[in-house]
This record gives structure tokens, C-alpha cells and sequence, in this order.
């Protein structure tokens, strides 16, 4: 190693005189050869006069760049010089890490999203994250027997689980059945309503659209007592029951607000009247259904 | 009110920490009496600055009575309920303008501006506020006063902790920098604050977290936009090793116009200059920030700015805690206002042990608040941290009370 840096030493001494042409690789070789023997007298000596000097590391990387950089154009010296780094496998390579250059690579779109809730008025929220995590999907792993049983076994033990109120009945009404926890006819609807209702639809399967308006009244009214009844019972036998959820009133949400100081035509929002198309054309009355009417009638009496 | 005027006058001295203790004095209601104002210094009594803080305390609150002495050196406060921008106070349309002339142009528009969100909650009614004027900064300043970016990005989401957080605005509507000596900046920035509450919610805030992203605004107002660019690469440059997810966002603006005062159609070009602010988040939404601009006198590079800022955040960073040293005073102040309740908040201890902060903790006690309690922060993940407890006073908007 030693004879490489003095190989580059020398050549970056000699530029001046040298010609041209590239020196041959059999004159480099010679002064590879020469150089260390140099040293090593040097280094006897020294050794002789005082302590025994540490075997020297080979400093090549940092000498490297700038004979590359001055020798461009000089064609056959230079390029040896960089198979020469080739040749010393077992010395550590230094790794230049820029951070200042590194662009991170993200579609425009976030950034610009990113931006607007960076840079609006309001103080930028740390929700918005909108980050374009694309979601690893692990790689197909090879079927697993043992795994379907679970899922399956799961599934029924959901299904069990679920239905269990109605397999009671089930049990001792039908004891011929085969298996306990295949349902009959009815019962096997209630469970998939039950089902149904566990992944959130809006209304059980059995309920009527139309029927008339009375006995609607009384299906209500009768849910409503066995509701309290259930409840009260509970109460009275220390058993703490689920929370109980009051139907939404969609009415009063809906209902126009009435103040004192707000405007009788309209709604005042953010220092701003709004008004509705029904409103304009109230006050408008010209081109309004019963406005125009009332005009055109008013032409045929006259 | 009689007995606000029954209640004796709290007697301070000096003019140091003027604002914090003005900001204590309207949200107690209890009147004050500030003594011996720069009476040894050449230039005795009030700075400029500080008569237009008052006069800006006048403007919101409603009652307030502001007694000055002969020689300027000694202020007499009794405080009034506050009021926010409500009609036929000074406000027109909603809307508060309040001057800032160019003799208080030293500040930063953040010295008005943080006392003023810390009021907002409290207030009766909407705050909305725009300052302008000759004196009107919006950037960073050499005396140590943020940005307006840095205000919002930094402290305005600090109040989500508390509960308040919809309809708060701060819009920079004209950019200026840090104007020279006898020149002026013609800044506009408007604060909207639509959040008023009954009482803010007690906090808890121990665990800082680590740091998961860092969001810049680099400014240049009047100058060359290439130094935007510089400055976000030398920032870039150093933060990137620490946390990959940084953005600095690049904000160009022409130099403010300020109509001259002999003829106001012509117009004068305001300060010029450039500056950086940075706002590091936690994984637990904790914030710290930085901000440093271009001098006054100019003969900045871009590069050292950003290279300051950069370093500048990463030694907030290291002072740890939840809150970073600039917001400290509000998140206090918030928390000794609102329900009697013990709130804890973790502080490095360099950030509790600033001036500011124990003089807050001093005053605030004067202020007939509760002392704070101090404990070291447990746990494996702490850095020498020190929770603060804080009990609210439990009186909080008492233009909200009945409601």
C-alpha cells in the first residue's frame, strides 16, 4: 500500500517534467520498487535511534481524489492508479453520505396538500397528516389446513354465541335434531337477522313496511313497556344492564332558530344574511307558484 | 364592582415582566400599581411599546381604568371585563384595527400578539383584531420577540390542549421585516380568535415524546426569493439527519407600502429582509420552535440563518419538556386559569428555570393564585425534567358566567 502513495507522490512531483505520453507501467513498477526500500532504511534507522515504530496504515482513500482530479486528461497513469484501488480488498471504503442533496421523492399532490395545511391562517393541525402510506401487504403465505379450521371453528363459535338465546328454545321444543346448532325454519331467519343487525343494518329483516297505522302504534308502544319492564326488574334485582339509547329527534335539530335579535327572513351566519330560494321567492312573489297565479287570475278579472 | 374598587391595589415595582403581570391583573380583575418604571434610566417610565399594549388592553376590555403618573414612572391598572371586538368600542364591522406606530417598531408583532391570545378565551364576546401600522413587525426581531408564523404554528395549537381550538385564525396579511432605526415596517397581521370558553380544560402533559416531524416557513419579503431557497437548504441540511420528515415551506412576498403622511397617495417601500421559523412536533404533539432573521443593518447570508435557525431548534429540542421556553408562559397562565383542578405539565429545567417562568410563578401567587408544586418527573423515558402542578383558580370567563 505504502508503495502506491509513493507512486502518487512522485507523479504529482514530476507533472511538470513529465511528457505527455503516459509513462509506461514497467517504469511505474520500477519506482514502486525503489520507494519502499527508501523507507524502510529510513525506518531502520530511526528504529535504531529510538522506539519501534507501529506498522503504518495505508492512508489511500484520501489521497485518491485529487490526482484524479488534476491528471483528467493524462490517460494511462491515472486509470491504473483506480485499479490499484480495486487491488486492496480489505481496506474499510468510506461511505460519503450527503443529506443536503437527498430530494425526498413524494408525489406532489401530498406536498401540496401538506402545504395548504401548513401554510393557511389557521394554526395547521397535526391530523392532517396526510401520509401516502402504501400498506405492505405481506406476501401470499402458503395455505395453512389448520388455519381454515380455526377461522372456521371461530366463526361457529361466533354464530353459537350469537344464537344461544334461541337455541334454548330451539333445544326443547325440537329434541330430535340432529345437531344442536343447525336452526329450523324460523329460528334460522331470527339468526341471520341477528346476524344482520351485528354488522349494522339499519332495520331487522322482519320488519313490515306497510301496516296499518294503529297497529304500528301498538308494535311501538309494546316494545317500548317491554323495554321498561326488562329495566325496572333489573333495577329491582341489582343487575346493571346496558346503557339505554334514546332515539335521535330529528325535529328539534331541524327546527329554524328563533332569537331575539335574529333577522325574521332567513339565516344570519358568519355576519352574512343567507337566504334560501324559497325565501327570495317569497319576497320576490312575482315569479313564485301562487304569486304568478294570483297575478294572472288578477288579468282575466279585470 | 364595588368590590373590585373595595379591593386593595397589588403594588409592583420595575418594568420588567409588565405585560405578564397587566395579562394577570385583567384576567383576576384585582387592580394593580406599577411603581419606579425605569426611574433610574435615562430614559424614565414607560417604553412606547408598552403604552401601546395598554392602550390595546383598553381596546378589548371594557371599564378599564389606566392612570399614569406625572413623570411617567408609575401606572395605576384597574381592569375591566373583557370584551373582545365588540361593536361600538373601537370596532367597526366586528373588527378591531389597532395602530402600531413606528416608534414601537423594536417589537415584534408576537409581544402584542401572545398576551392577546391569552386573553382571547376569556373574553365576552369574538376577538378579532388587526394590527397594522409603521410599527408592525411580523418577523422575527434582534430583541428576541418570534415571528407571527411562529405564533401561529408554535403557540396557537397549544390551546387545543385546553379545549380551545375552533375558529382561530392569525392571517398575515402584509409581510415586514425587522425595519433599521428611524424607518418603518407597515406589517399587517389580523388575529381571529372565536373561541371563547367558560373555563379551559385541565392538562396534563408529561410525556414530551420524540420528535417525528419538523414544518419550516421561509420568508423573504422585499428580497430576492433565492434566499428563501438557501436558507431552507442549509436548514434542511443539518435537520435531515435527525428527522427525515422535514418541510420547509417557502413564503415570497414584495416589501410592505406605506403611505407617506404628507401625501398619502405617494408611497414608501417598509423594512425589507428574510428570516426562517421552524417548528419541530413530538410524537405527542408537543412543540418547540425557532425563529431567527436577517439583522436590520443587513450583511447576512441566507446560509447562516438557516444554519442559526437549525441549531437554534435543535437546542430547544434539548432543553426537553413538553412546552418549549417561548410558549411556557401561556401554557401556565392557562392552566393556573382554569378549573380547580391540579394540572401537571412537565418542563426541562432550563425552561423552569428562566426568569420569566418564576417570575409568572411569583406573580401569579401575588395574584391570589395557589403556589405551583415542583416534582422530578419519574419513569425511565425522563430527561431531568420537572412536572410543574398548577391548581386553577376555578373563576375563569367571567363574562361567560352566566351564560
Amino acid at each position: 500500500m505504502a508503495s502506491n502513495l509513493g507512486k502518487r507522490k512522485r507523479v504529482t512531483r514530476e507533472r511538470p517534467t513529465e511528457p505527455s505520453v503516459a509513462p509506461s507501467p514497467d517504469q511505474s513498477s520500477h519506482s514502486d520498487d525503489e520507494e519502499p526500500d527508501l523507507q524502510a532504511i529510513f525506518r531502520r534507522a530511526f528504529e535504531a535511534k529510538f522506539a519501534p515504530l507501529a506498522p503504518e496504515e495505508p492512508k489511500k482513500a484520501r489521497h485518491q481524489e485529487p490526482e484524479l482530479d488534476e491528471s483528467k486528461e493524462a490517460s494511462e497513469s491515472d486509470w491504473s492508479g483506480i485499479s490499484s484501488d480495486d487491488e486492496g480488498e480489505d481496506e474499510p471504503r468510506v461511505q460519503v453520505v450527503d443529506y443536503a442533496s437527498t430530494t425526498r421523492s413524494t408525489d406532489s399532490r401530498t406536498s401540496k396538500a401538506d402545504k395548504r395545511a401548513f401554510m393557511s391562517a389557521k394554526p395547521p393541525t397535526t391530523r392532517t397528516t396526510v401520509t401516502s402510506t402504501t400498506t405492505h401487504k405481506p406476501a401470499d403465505e402458503p395455505f395453512d389446513p389448520a388455519e381454515a379450521s380455526h377461522l372456521k371453528n371461530d366463526l361457529a363459535l361466533q354464530k353459537l354465541l350469537r344464537d344461544s338465546r334461541l337455541l334454548a328454545s330451539s333445544s326443547s321444543a325440537t329434541s330430535t335434531s340432529s345437531s344442536a346448532l343447525s336452526l329450523p325454519g324460523a329460528l334460522r331467519h331470527k339468526s341471520t337477522d341477528l346476524h344482520l343487525q351485528t354488522l349494522g343494518a339499519k332495520t331487522s329483516i322482519f320488519t313490515q313496511k306497510n301496516m296499518p297505522m294503529a297497529q304500528r302504534k301498538h308494535m311501538a308502544q309494546k316494545t317500548k313497556t317491554a323495554e321498561e319492564r326488562r329495566r325496572t326488574e333489573a333495577r329491582e334485582n341489582g343487575v346493571v344492564l346496558e346503557k339505554e339509547t334514546r332515539a335521535k329527534q330529528s325535529g328539534v335539530a331541524k327546527r329554524r332558530e328563533r332569537g331575539v335579535g335574529g333577522p325574521a327572513v332567513g339565516k344570519f351566519s358568519g355576519g352574512m344574511l343567507k337566504l334560501s330560494r324559497r325565501d327570495v321567492a317569497g319576497i320576490i312573489g312575482g315569479s313564485g307558484g301562487r304569486g304568478g297565479k294570483g297575478n294572472s287570475r288578477g288579468g282575466k278579472r279585470r | 364592582m364595588s368590590d373590585e374598587i373595595a379591593s386593595k391595589l397589588l403594588h409592583f415595582k420595575g418594568h420588567r415582566h409588565i405585560t405578564t403581570r397587566l395579562l394577570l391583573a385583567t384576567l383576576t380583575g384585582r387592580p394593580i400599581r406599577i411603581s419606579e418604571i425605569r426611574s433610574s434610566s435615562t430614559q424614565p417610565g414607560l417604553s412606547r411599546s408598552e403604552v401601546n399594549f395598554i392602550r390595546l388592553l383598553d381596546a378589548v376590555t371594557n371599564g378599564a381604568q389606566v392612570q399614569f403618573g406625572m413623570t411617567g414612572t408609575t401606572l395605576v391598572y384597574r381592569p375591566g371585563l373583557i370584551t373582545g371586538s365588540a361593536e361600538g368600542l373601537g370596532a367597526a364591522g366586528g373588527v378591531l384595527r389597532h395602530e402600531i406606530p413606528r416608534d414601537c417598531a423594536r417589537r415584534g408583532i408576537s409581544w402584542w400578539l401572545i398576551p392577546l391570545c391569552v386573553l382571547a378565551p376569556f373574553s365576552k364576546g369574538n376577538m378579532n383584531v388587526v394590527f397594522h401600522g409603521e410599527g408592525c413587525v411580523t418577523s422575527s426581531t434582534p430583541l428576541g420577540d418570534v415571528s407571527a408564523d411562529t405564533v401561529r404554528t408554535a403557540i396557537l395549537p397549544l390551546y387545543r390542549n385546553y379545549g380551545i381550538e375552533r375558529n382561530i385564525e392569525l392571517r398575515i396579511l402584509k409581510r415586514s421585516c425587522a425595519p433599521a432605526a428611524g424607518k418603518s415596517a407597515g406589517g399587517e397581521v389580523q388575529l381571529v380568535f372565536n373561541h371563547q370558553v367558560r373555563l379551559p380544560k385541565t392538562l396534563h402533559l408529561m410525556n414530551p415524546g420524540r420528535v417525528k416531524r419538523i414544518r419550516g416557513v421561509a420568508y423573504a419579503v422585499g428580497v430576492s426569493g433565492s434566499n428563501n431557497a438557501r436558507t431552507i437548504e442549509v436548514a434542511r441540511g443539518i435537520l435531515n439527519k435527525f428527522v427525515p420528515d422535514t418541510y420547509i415551506f417557502s413564503d415570497v412576498s414584495s416589501a410592505p407600502l406605506i403611505p407617506t403622511k404628507a401625501t398619502p397617495s405617494v408611497k414608501t417601500k417598509g423594512a425589507v429582509g428574510f428570516g426562517l421559523s421552524l417548528v419541530a412536533e413530538s410524537s405527542t404533539n408537543c412543540l418547540y420552535s425557532a425563529d431567527v432573521s436577517s439583522p436590520p443593518q443587513g450583511g447576512t447570508p441566507a446560509e447562516d440563518i438557516g444554519k442559526q435557525c437549525a441549531y437554534q431548534l435543535l437546542e430547544v429540542i434539548s432543553r426537553g419538556g413538553c412546552v418549549e421556553p417561548i410558549a411556557a408562559p401561556t401554557a401556565l397562565l392557562l392552566m393556573a386559569m382554569g378549573s380547580e383542578d391540579v394540572g401537571r405539565l412537565a418542563l426541562g429545567r432550563d425552561v423552569l428555570g428562566s426568569e420569566d417562568v418564576i417570575q409568572l410563578g411569583r406573580d401569579s401567587k401575588v395574584f391570589g393564585g395557589s403556589g405551583w408544586g415542583f416534582r422530578d418527573a419519574g419513569g425511565e423515558k425522563s430527561e431531568g425534567e420537572v412536572v410543574v402542578s398548577v391548581v386553577g383558580r376555578g373563576v375563569g370567563n367571567v363574562g361567560r358566567k352566566v351564560a
